[in-house]
Protein backbone atom coordinates (compact mmCIF):
# COMPACT_ATOMS: atom_id res chain seq x y z
CA UNK A 1 0.00 0.00 0.00
CA UNK A 2 1.45 3.62 -0.70
CA UNK A 3 1.34 5.73 1.84
CA UNK A 4 1.01 9.27 2.35
CA UNK A 5 3.02 8.91 5.27
CA UNK A 6 5.90 7.20 3.77
CA UNK A 7 5.89 10.47 1.60
CA UNK A 8 6.21 12.44 4.85
CA UNK A 9 9.38 10.05 6.26
CA UNK A 10 10.83 10.25 2.46
CA UNK A 11 10.74 14.35 2.67
CA UNK A 12 12.38 14.38 6.45
CA UNK A 13 14.79 12.06 5.32
CA UNK A 14 15.46 14.37 1.99
CA UNK A 15 15.51 17.53 4.45
CA UNK A 16 17.94 15.16 7.13
CA UNK A 17 20.48 14.83 4.31
CA UNK A 18 20.53 18.55 2.82
CA UNK A 19 21.88 19.22 6.25
CA UNK A 20 24.28 16.94 6.41
CA UNK A 21 25.98 18.08 3.22
CA UNK A 22 25.63 21.72 4.88
CA UNK A 23 27.29 20.60 7.76
CA UNK A 24 30.13 18.34 6.29
CA UNK A 25 30.94 21.35 4.38
CA UNK A 26 30.91 23.64 7.30
CA UNK A 27 33.06 20.82 9.00
CA UNK A 28 36.10 20.37 5.65
CA UNK A 29 35.89 24.06 5.29
CA UNK A 30 36.48 24.62 8.66
CA UNK A 31 39.96 22.53 8.66
CA UNK A 32 40.46 24.01 5.48
CA UNK A 33 40.53 27.43 7.29
CA UNK A 34 43.84 26.56 9.44
CA UNK A 35 45.72 25.30 6.95
CA UNK A 36 45.23 27.63 4.65
CA UNK A 37 45.24 30.49 7.01
CA UNK A 38 41.86 31.62 5.38
CA UNK A 39 40.10 34.47 7.44
CA UNK A 40 37.68 34.92 5.04
CA UNK A 41 36.30 31.56 4.62
CA UNK A 42 36.55 31.85 8.58
CA UNK A 43 33.93 34.37 8.82
CA UNK A 44 32.01 32.64 5.42
CA UNK A 45 31.53 29.90 8.56
CA UNK A 46 30.20 31.70 10.91
CA UNK A 47 27.57 33.40 9.03
CA UNK A 48 26.78 30.30 7.20
CA UNK A 49 25.63 28.45 10.45
CA UNK A 50 22.17 30.30 10.91
CA UNK A 51 21.29 28.20 7.81
CA UNK A 52 22.42 24.84 9.86
CA UNK A 53 20.19 26.34 12.79
CA UNK A 54 17.04 26.90 10.72
CA UNK A 55 17.51 23.37 9.31
CA UNK A 56 18.01 21.86 13.06
CA UNK A 57 14.45 23.50 13.59
CA UNK A 58 12.63 23.03 10.52
CA UNK A 59 13.72 18.71 11.03
CA UNK A 60 12.39 18.89 14.87
CA UNK A 61 9.01 20.18 14.16
CA UNK A 62 9.03 17.76 11.17
CA UNK A 63 9.48 15.11 13.83
CA UNK A 64 7.39 16.65 15.93
CA UNK A 65 4.34 16.55 13.61
CA UNK A 66 5.15 13.39 12.55
CA UNK A 67 5.24 11.68 16.14
CA UNK A 68 1.90 13.86 17.26
CA UNK A 69 -0.45 13.16 14.20
CA UNK A 70 0.96 9.28 12.83
CA UNK A 71 1.86 7.75 15.86
CA UNK A 72 4.56 5.72 14.43
CA UNK A 73 5.68 2.67 15.84
CA UNK A 74 8.54 -0.28 14.87
CA UNK A 75 10.79 0.78 11.84
CA UNK A 76 9.01 4.30 11.56
CA UNK A 77 9.31 5.25 15.27
CA UNK A 78 13.49 3.92 15.35
CA UNK A 79 13.60 6.33 12.15
CA UNK A 80 11.98 9.25 13.52
CA UNK A 81 13.42 9.09 17.15
CA UNK A 82 16.84 8.82 15.45
CA UNK A 83 16.18 12.01 13.16
CA UNK A 84 15.58 13.70 15.91
CA UNK A 85 19.24 12.89 17.84
CA UNK A 86 20.95 12.78 14.24
CA UNK A 87 19.95 16.18 14.16
CA UNK A 88 20.86 17.53 17.27
CA UNK A 89 24.05 15.85 16.23
CA UNK A 90 24.81 17.31 13.23
CA UNK A 91 24.01 20.67 14.87
CA UNK A 92 26.35 20.52 16.98
CA UNK A 93 28.89 19.15 14.54
CA UNK A 94 27.91 22.62 12.67
CA UNK A 95 28.79 24.63 16.16
CA UNK A 96 31.92 23.15 16.42
CA UNK A 97 32.80 23.76 12.44
CA UNK A 98 32.15 27.29 14.31
CA UNK A 99 34.27 26.92 16.86
CA UNK A 100 37.21 26.14 15.41
CA UNK A 101 36.41 28.93 12.81
CA UNK A 102 36.66 31.34 15.93
CA UNK A 103 39.52 29.72 17.49
CA UNK A 104 41.33 30.61 14.26
CA UNK A 105 40.33 34.12 14.21
CA UNK A 106 42.08 34.59 17.70
CA UNK A 107 45.71 32.90 16.41
CA UNK A 108 45.36 34.63 13.20
CA UNK A 109 47.80 32.22 11.43
CA UNK A 110 49.19 29.33 11.42
CA UNK A 111 51.14 27.99 14.03
CA UNK A 112 54.77 27.08 12.92
CA UNK A 113 54.50 23.83 15.36
CA UNK A 114 51.01 22.46 13.79
CA UNK A 115 52.92 19.93 11.38
CA UNK A 116 54.59 18.57 15.30
CA UNK A 117 51.18 18.19 16.15
CA UNK A 118 48.22 15.73 15.77
CA UNK A 119 46.29 18.10 14.29
CA UNK A 120 46.68 16.96 10.51
CA UNK A 121 45.67 13.21 11.40
CA UNK A 122 43.29 13.99 13.79
CA UNK A 123 41.46 16.59 11.41
CA UNK A 124 41.45 13.46 8.75
CA UNK A 125 40.33 10.88 11.03
CA UNK A 126 37.22 13.36 11.90
CA UNK A 127 36.26 13.88 8.17
CA UNK A 128 36.32 10.37 7.18
CA UNK A 129 34.27 9.25 10.38
CA UNK A 130 31.48 12.45 9.84
CA UNK A 131 31.81 11.41 6.03
CA UNK A 132 30.78 7.55 6.74
CA UNK A 133 28.37 8.07 9.64
CA UNK A 134 26.65 10.23 7.14
CA UNK A 135 26.84 7.42 4.31
CA UNK A 136 26.06 4.89 6.88
CA UNK A 137 22.53 6.79 7.13
CA UNK A 138 22.09 7.49 4.17
CA UNK A 139 22.79 3.61 3.04
CA UNK A 140 21.58 2.17 6.23
CA UNK A 141 24.69 0.53 6.60
CA UNK A 142 25.36 -0.55 9.91
CA UNK A 143 28.43 -2.10 9.37
CA UNK A 144 30.11 1.26 7.88
CA UNK A 145 28.31 2.81 11.07
CA UNK A 146 30.24 -0.01 13.60
CA UNK A 147 33.22 1.13 11.54
CA UNK A 148 32.92 4.63 12.70
CA UNK A 149 32.31 3.55 16.34
CA UNK A 150 35.54 1.58 16.14
CA UNK A 151 37.84 4.72 14.39
CA UNK A 152 36.64 6.57 18.07
CA UNK A 153 39.16 5.06 19.97
CA UNK A 154 42.08 6.12 17.62
CA UNK A 155 41.13 9.97 17.23
CA UNK A 156 40.93 9.75 21.36
CA UNK A 157 44.45 8.20 21.45
CA UNK A 158 45.67 10.90 19.08
CA UNK A 159 44.06 13.53 21.10
CA UNK A 160 45.75 12.22 24.65
CA UNK A 161 48.79 12.23 22.92
CA UNK A 162 48.28 15.74 21.24
CA UNK A 163 47.93 17.06 24.78
CA UNK A 164 51.24 15.91 25.80
CA UNK A 165 52.84 17.30 22.27
CA UNK A 166 51.28 20.34 23.13
CA UNK A 167 52.48 21.24 26.71
CA UNK A 168 55.86 20.31 26.02
CA UNK A 169 55.86 22.67 22.88
CA UNK A 170 54.42 25.61 25.69
CA UNK A 171 57.18 24.56 28.04
CA UNK A 172 60.09 24.69 25.42
CA UNK A 173 58.65 28.45 24.53
CA UNK A 174 56.81 30.47 26.39
CA UNK A 175 55.90 32.57 23.39
CA UNK A 176 53.67 29.94 21.97
CA UNK A 177 51.48 29.46 24.87
CA UNK A 178 48.47 31.88 23.57
CA UNK A 179 48.76 29.96 20.15
CA UNK A 180 49.33 26.72 21.60
CA UNK A 181 45.92 26.52 23.85
CA UNK A 182 43.77 28.33 20.82
CA UNK A 183 45.18 24.97 19.09
CA UNK A 184 45.15 22.30 22.21
CA UNK A 185 40.74 23.95 22.11
CA UNK A 186 40.73 23.05 18.24
CA UNK A 187 41.86 19.68 18.56
CA UNK A 188 39.61 19.18 21.51
CA UNK A 189 36.89 20.57 18.92
CA UNK A 190 38.25 17.49 16.62
CA UNK A 191 37.46 14.87 19.45
CA UNK A 192 34.14 16.02 20.14
CA UNK A 193 33.32 15.71 16.56
CA UNK A 194 34.54 12.18 16.61
CA UNK A 195 31.74 11.73 19.57
CA UNK A 196 28.80 13.29 17.36
CA UNK A 197 29.89 10.74 14.72
CA UNK A 198 29.66 7.89 16.74
CA UNK A 199 26.46 8.99 18.30
CA UNK A 200 24.81 9.19 14.39
CA UNK A 201 26.56 5.83 13.36
CA UNK A 202 24.71 4.43 17.05
CA UNK A 203 21.70 5.67 15.52
CA UNK A 204 21.91 4.28 12.00
CA UNK A 205 22.70 0.84 13.82
CA UNK A 206 19.30 1.78 16.16
CA UNK A 207 17.41 2.09 12.92
CA UNK A 208 18.49 -0.97 10.88
CA UNK A 209 19.41 -3.51 13.74
CA UNK A 210 16.48 -2.01 16.17
CA UNK A 211 19.43 -2.60 18.95
CA UNK A 212 20.63 0.53 21.07
CA UNK A 213 24.47 0.04 21.50
CA UNK A 214 25.12 3.68 22.89
CA UNK A 215 26.41 2.59 26.27
CA UNK A 216 27.62 -0.68 27.43
CA UNK A 217 24.88 -0.55 29.94
CA UNK A 218 22.05 -1.43 27.68
CA UNK A 219 22.51 -4.98 27.94
CA UNK A 220 22.58 -5.46 31.18
CA UNK A 221 19.50 -3.09 31.69
CA UNK A 222 17.37 -4.55 29.39
CA UNK A 223 18.84 -7.99 28.44
CA UNK A 224 20.52 -9.74 25.39
CA UNK A 225 17.14 -8.70 23.23
CA UNK A 226 17.24 -5.27 24.31
CA UNK A 227 13.40 -6.13 25.97
CA UNK A 228 12.08 -3.97 28.88
CA UNK A 229 11.89 -6.48 32.12
CA UNK A 230 8.34 -6.45 33.88
CA UNK A 231 9.25 -3.75 36.51
CA UNK A 232 9.48 -0.52 36.03
CA UNK A 233 11.47 0.26 38.76
CA UNK A 234 14.78 2.04 38.55
CA UNK A 235 16.67 0.23 40.91
CA UNK A 236 19.15 -0.87 38.48
CA UNK A 237 20.49 2.60 38.25
CA UNK A 238 21.63 2.75 41.65
CA UNK A 239 23.34 -0.59 41.78
CA UNK B 1 5.45 -13.92 38.18
CA UNK B 2 3.14 -14.71 34.93
CA UNK B 3 0.96 -18.17 35.28
CA UNK B 4 -0.43 -19.37 32.12
CA UNK B 5 -4.28 -19.47 31.83
CA UNK B 6 -4.88 -20.70 28.61
CA UNK B 7 -3.30 -23.13 26.98
CA UNK B 8 -3.83 -23.85 23.23
CA UNK B 9 -1.95 -26.54 20.77
CA UNK B 10 -1.64 -26.97 17.88
CA UNK B 11 -5.59 -25.89 16.62
CA UNK B 12 -7.03 -26.15 13.63
CA UNK B 13 -10.85 -24.87 12.40
CA UNK B 14 -12.82 -25.68 9.71
CA UNK B 15 -16.08 -24.01 8.51
CA UNK B 16 -17.01 -27.15 5.95
CA UNK B 17 -14.16 -27.35 3.51
CA UNK B 18 -12.91 -23.72 4.83
CA UNK B 19 -9.63 -23.40 7.14
CA UNK B 20 -10.10 -21.00 9.26
CA UNK B 21 -7.34 -21.35 11.89
CA UNK B 22 -4.44 -23.39 11.47
CA UNK B 23 -2.40 -24.78 13.43
CA UNK B 24 -2.34 -22.15 16.19
CA UNK B 25 -0.19 -22.75 19.67
CA UNK B 26 -0.32 -20.04 21.92
CA UNK B 27 -0.10 -19.40 25.85
CA UNK B 28 -2.20 -16.69 27.79
CA UNK B 29 -1.03 -15.48 30.66
CA UNK B 30 -3.29 -14.87 33.98
CA UNK B 31 -3.92 -11.42 35.22
CA UNK B 32 -2.33 -10.25 31.74
CA UNK B 33 -3.98 -8.60 29.11
CA UNK B 34 -3.66 -10.03 25.58
CA UNK B 35 -4.52 -8.59 22.54
CA UNK B 36 -5.41 -10.39 19.05
CA UNK B 37 -4.86 -7.77 16.02
CA UNK B 38 -5.07 -8.56 12.45
CA UNK B 39 -6.76 -7.94 9.43
CA UNK B 40 -10.37 -8.45 8.96
CA UNK B 41 -10.92 -12.39 8.31
CA UNK B 42 -8.25 -13.29 10.04
CA UNK B 43 -9.27 -15.40 12.18
CA UNK B 44 -8.93 -13.19 15.46
CA UNK B 45 -12.68 -13.23 16.30
CA UNK B 46 -13.05 -16.83 15.21
CA UNK B 47 -10.29 -17.96 17.68
CA UNK B 48 -11.70 -15.66 20.99
CA UNK B 49 -14.67 -17.53 20.58
CA UNK B 50 -12.89 -21.02 20.23
CA UNK B 51 -12.04 -20.22 23.95
CA UNK B 52 -15.77 -20.08 25.35
CA UNK B 53 -16.70 -22.43 22.76
CA UNK B 54 -19.36 -20.55 20.71
CA UNK B 55 -18.36 -21.77 17.77
CA UNK B 56 -20.44 -24.98 19.20
CA UNK B 57 -23.32 -23.16 17.50
CA UNK B 58 -22.30 -23.12 14.04
CA UNK B 59 -23.33 -26.08 12.25
CA UNK B 60 -20.21 -27.73 10.00
CA UNK B 61 -17.61 -26.75 12.14
CA UNK B 62 -14.27 -28.90 12.81
CA UNK B 63 -12.11 -28.60 15.26
CA UNK B 64 -8.93 -30.20 15.91
CA UNK B 65 -5.97 -29.43 18.72
CA UNK B 66 -5.92 -29.00 21.88
CA UNK B 67 -7.35 -26.52 24.19
CA UNK B 68 -7.07 -26.27 27.65
CA UNK B 69 -7.87 -24.15 30.73
CA UNK B 70 -6.26 -24.27 34.23
CA UNK B 71 -5.11 -27.73 32.69
CA UNK B 72 -8.48 -28.70 31.84
CA UNK B 73 -9.32 -29.78 28.07
CA UNK B 74 -12.45 -27.57 26.63
CA UNK B 75 -13.30 -29.72 24.06
CA UNK B 76 -13.93 -32.81 26.26
CA UNK B 77 -16.74 -34.64 26.05
CA UNK B 78 -17.54 -34.30 29.07
CA UNK B 79 -17.24 -31.11 30.13
CA UNK B 80 -19.97 -29.17 31.65
CA UNK B 81 -20.09 -26.59 28.80
CA UNK B 82 -22.55 -24.18 31.10
CA UNK B 83 -19.85 -24.10 33.72
CA UNK B 84 -17.01 -23.31 30.96
CA UNK B 85 -19.24 -20.46 29.94
CA UNK B 86 -19.80 -19.31 33.56
CA UNK B 87 -15.94 -19.20 33.78
CA UNK B 88 -15.64 -16.80 30.60
CA UNK B 89 -17.36 -13.57 30.23
CA UNK B 90 -17.98 -12.11 26.85
CA UNK B 91 -18.26 -8.38 25.73
CA UNK B 92 -18.93 -7.48 22.11
CA UNK B 93 -18.97 -4.89 19.97
CA UNK B 94 -22.31 -3.12 19.97
CA UNK B 95 -23.42 -3.69 23.60
CA UNK B 96 -26.19 -6.77 23.59
CA UNK B 97 -28.18 -5.64 27.05
CA UNK B 98 -31.60 -7.16 27.48
CA UNK B 99 -34.62 -4.62 27.10
CA UNK B 100 -35.00 -4.80 31.02
CA UNK B 101 -33.54 -2.45 33.70
CA UNK B 102 -29.85 -1.77 34.89
CA UNK B 103 -30.83 -4.20 38.06
CA UNK B 104 -32.26 -6.81 35.62
CA UNK B 105 -29.41 -6.93 33.50
CA UNK B 106 -27.12 -7.41 36.21
CA UNK B 107 -28.54 -10.00 38.35
CA UNK B 108 -29.70 -12.31 35.19
CA UNK B 109 -26.81 -14.49 35.47
CA UNK B 110 -26.79 -14.90 38.94
CA UNK B 111 -30.15 -15.44 39.10
CA UNK B 112 -29.94 -17.89 36.39
CA UNK B 113 -27.02 -19.62 38.65
CA UNK B 114 -29.53 -20.29 41.57
CA UNK B 115 -29.16 -17.28 43.86
CA UNK B 116 -32.57 -16.22 44.82
CA UNK B 117 -31.73 -13.87 47.93
CA UNK B 118 -32.18 -10.06 47.48
CA UNK B 119 -29.83 -8.57 49.61
CA UNK B 120 -27.20 -11.16 47.79
CA UNK B 121 -28.25 -10.24 44.52
CA UNK B 122 -28.09 -6.46 45.48
CA UNK B 123 -24.40 -6.49 46.81
CA UNK B 124 -23.50 -8.41 43.34
CA UNK B 125 -25.29 -5.43 41.73
CA UNK B 126 -23.21 -2.96 43.45
CA UNK B 127 -20.04 -4.86 43.28
CA UNK B 128 -19.82 -5.32 39.94
CA UNK B 129 -21.18 -1.80 39.10
CA UNK B 130 -18.09 -0.42 41.33
CA UNK B 131 -16.01 -2.77 39.28
CA UNK B 132 -16.98 -1.54 36.06
CA UNK B 133 -16.60 2.23 36.92
CA UNK B 134 -20.11 2.49 36.28
CA UNK B 135 -21.98 2.92 40.05
CA UNK B 136 -21.33 6.60 40.50
CA UNK B 137 -23.00 6.99 37.37
CA UNK B 138 -26.35 4.70 38.01
CA UNK B 139 -26.63 4.08 41.70
CA UNK B 140 -29.82 6.53 41.82
CA UNK B 141 -31.13 4.74 38.89
CA UNK B 142 -30.65 0.92 38.53
CA UNK B 143 -34.54 0.58 38.09
CA UNK B 144 -34.04 2.74 34.68
CA UNK B 145 -34.18 0.83 31.58
CA UNK B 146 -31.23 -0.23 30.57
CA UNK B 147 -30.99 0.66 27.06
CA UNK B 148 -31.57 4.21 28.22
CA UNK B 149 -27.78 4.42 29.24
CA UNK B 150 -25.75 6.28 26.66
CA UNK B 151 -23.59 3.83 24.21
CA UNK B 152 -20.18 4.44 26.70
CA UNK B 153 -22.09 3.30 30.07
CA UNK B 154 -24.02 0.44 27.92
CA UNK B 155 -21.14 -0.92 27.34
CA UNK B 156 -19.24 -0.76 30.72
CA UNK B 157 -22.64 -2.24 32.22
CA UNK B 158 -21.96 -5.48 29.71
CA UNK B 159 -18.96 -5.62 31.32
CA UNK B 160 -20.51 -5.20 34.46
CA UNK B 161 -22.73 -7.72 33.71
CA UNK B 162 -20.09 -10.35 32.31
CA UNK B 163 -18.39 -9.37 35.64
CA UNK B 164 -21.72 -10.97 37.57
CA UNK B 165 -20.79 -14.31 37.25
CA UNK B 166 -18.00 -14.40 38.60
CA UNK B 167 -16.03 -15.47 35.78
CA UNK B 168 -11.87 -15.89 35.27
CA UNK B 169 -11.56 -14.53 31.98
CA UNK B 170 -13.32 -12.04 30.00
CA UNK B 171 -13.25 -11.97 26.38
CA UNK B 172 -13.52 -8.53 24.60
CA UNK B 173 -14.35 -8.77 20.76
CA UNK B 174 -13.86 -4.88 19.86
CA UNK B 175 -15.52 -3.80 22.41
CA UNK B 176 -15.01 -0.06 22.05
CA UNK B 177 -15.47 0.18 18.46
CA UNK B 178 -18.50 2.00 18.50
CA UNK B 179 -17.53 4.19 21.09
CA UNK B 180 -16.10 8.02 21.20
CA UNK B 181 -12.95 8.65 22.58
CA UNK B 182 -13.98 9.41 26.29
CA UNK B 183 -15.95 6.16 26.29
CA UNK B 184 -13.04 4.45 24.83
CA UNK B 185 -10.97 5.86 27.60
CA UNK B 186 -12.57 4.75 30.37
CA UNK B 187 -13.15 1.28 29.00
CA UNK B 188 -9.46 1.14 28.58
CA UNK B 189 -9.37 2.16 32.19
CA UNK B 190 -11.36 -0.45 33.57
CA UNK B 191 -9.57 -3.23 31.53
CA UNK B 192 -6.21 -1.97 33.31
CA UNK B 193 -7.91 -2.32 36.61
CA UNK B 194 -9.66 -5.67 35.88
CA UNK B 195 -6.25 -7.59 34.65
CA UNK B 196 -5.37 -7.33 38.62
CA UNK B 197 -7.93 -10.11 38.91
CA UNK B 198 -8.54 -11.27 35.64
CA UNK B 199 -7.42 -12.67 32.25
CA UNK B 200 -8.19 -10.76 29.33
CA UNK B 201 -8.12 -11.10 25.92
CA UNK B 202 -8.72 -8.62 23.79
CA UNK B 203 -9.86 -8.17 19.24
CA UNK B 204 -9.01 -4.70 18.15
CA UNK B 205 -8.74 -3.53 15.23
CA UNK B 206 -7.28 -0.16 16.53
CA UNK B 207 -3.70 -0.79 16.70
CA UNK B 208 -3.34 1.88 19.69
CA UNK B 209 -5.60 0.93 21.49
CA UNK B 210 -3.37 -2.81 21.24
CA UNK B 211 -0.35 -0.87 22.47
CA UNK B 212 -2.49 0.95 25.36
CA UNK B 213 -4.00 -1.80 26.94
CA UNK B 214 -2.61 -5.07 25.99
CA UNK B 215 0.94 -6.78 27.99
CA UNK B 216 0.82 -9.15 25.24
CA UNK B 217 0.06 -9.04 21.51
CA UNK B 218 -0.64 -11.81 18.80
CA UNK B 219 -0.88 -11.05 15.17
CA UNK B 220 -2.97 -13.32 12.94
CA UNK B 221 -2.88 -13.26 9.63
CA UNK B 222 -5.13 -15.70 6.95
CA UNK B 223 -5.79 -17.89 9.61
CA UNK B 224 -2.17 -18.27 11.56
CA UNK B 225 -0.52 -16.55 13.81
CA UNK B 226 2.32 -14.96 12.89
CA UNK B 227 4.26 -13.55 15.84
CA UNK B 228 3.27 -13.32 19.78
CA UNK B 229 5.11 -11.43 21.93
CA UNK B 230 5.34 -8.67 24.83
CA UNK B 231 3.36 -5.54 23.28
CA UNK B 232 6.48 -3.31 23.70
CA UNK B 233 8.33 -5.71 21.32
CA UNK B 234 5.58 -5.77 18.68
CA UNK B 235 5.49 -2.78 18.70
CA UNK B 236 8.90 -1.38 18.58
CA UNK B 237 10.99 -4.17 17.06
CA UNK B 238 9.07 -7.36 15.85
CA UNK B 239 10.36 -10.27 14.96
CA UNK B 240 8.43 -11.10 11.76
CA UNK B 241 8.77 -9.15 8.73
CA UNK B 242 4.35 -9.24 8.06
CA UNK B 243 3.79 -8.13 11.94
CA UNK B 244 6.27 -4.99 11.00
CA UNK B 245 4.31 -4.10 7.92
CA UNK B 246 1.29 -4.47 9.58
CA UNK B 247 1.41 -2.56 12.53
CA UNK B 248 3.11 0.11 10.48
CA UNK B 249 0.42 0.44 8.25
CA UNK B 250 1.85 -0.77 5.00
CA UNK B 251 -0.36 -3.51 4.54
CA UNK B 252 -4.15 -4.32 5.78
Amino acid sequence: MERHFEAELEKLKTRILKMCSLVDEQLTAAIRVIEEENIELANQIIERDDKVDKYDVKIDKACQKLLALRQPVATDLRFIMSAMTINNNLERIGDIAVNIASNFLIMRKKPDFLSKTNFTPMANIVKEMVKNSIDSFINNDPKLAQKVIETDKILDQYNVDNHQILISIMKENKENIDTAVALLVICRQLERLGDHATNIAEDVYFIVEAQMIKHKYVKFLFGEMGDDKDDDNDKEINN
Amino acid sequence: MKETKITVKNLNLFYGEKQALADISIDIYSQRVTAFIGPSGCGKSTFLRVINRMNDLIDDVRITGKIQIDGIDIYDKNLDVVNLRKRIGMVFQKSNLFPKTIYENLIFGPRINGIKDRKVLDEIAEKTLIQAALWEEVKDRLDDPALSLSGGQQQRLCIARALAVEPQIILMDEPASALDPISTAKIEELIDELKKNYTIVIVTHNMQQAARVSDYTAFFYLGRLIEYDKTSRIFTNPSNRQTEDYVTGRFG
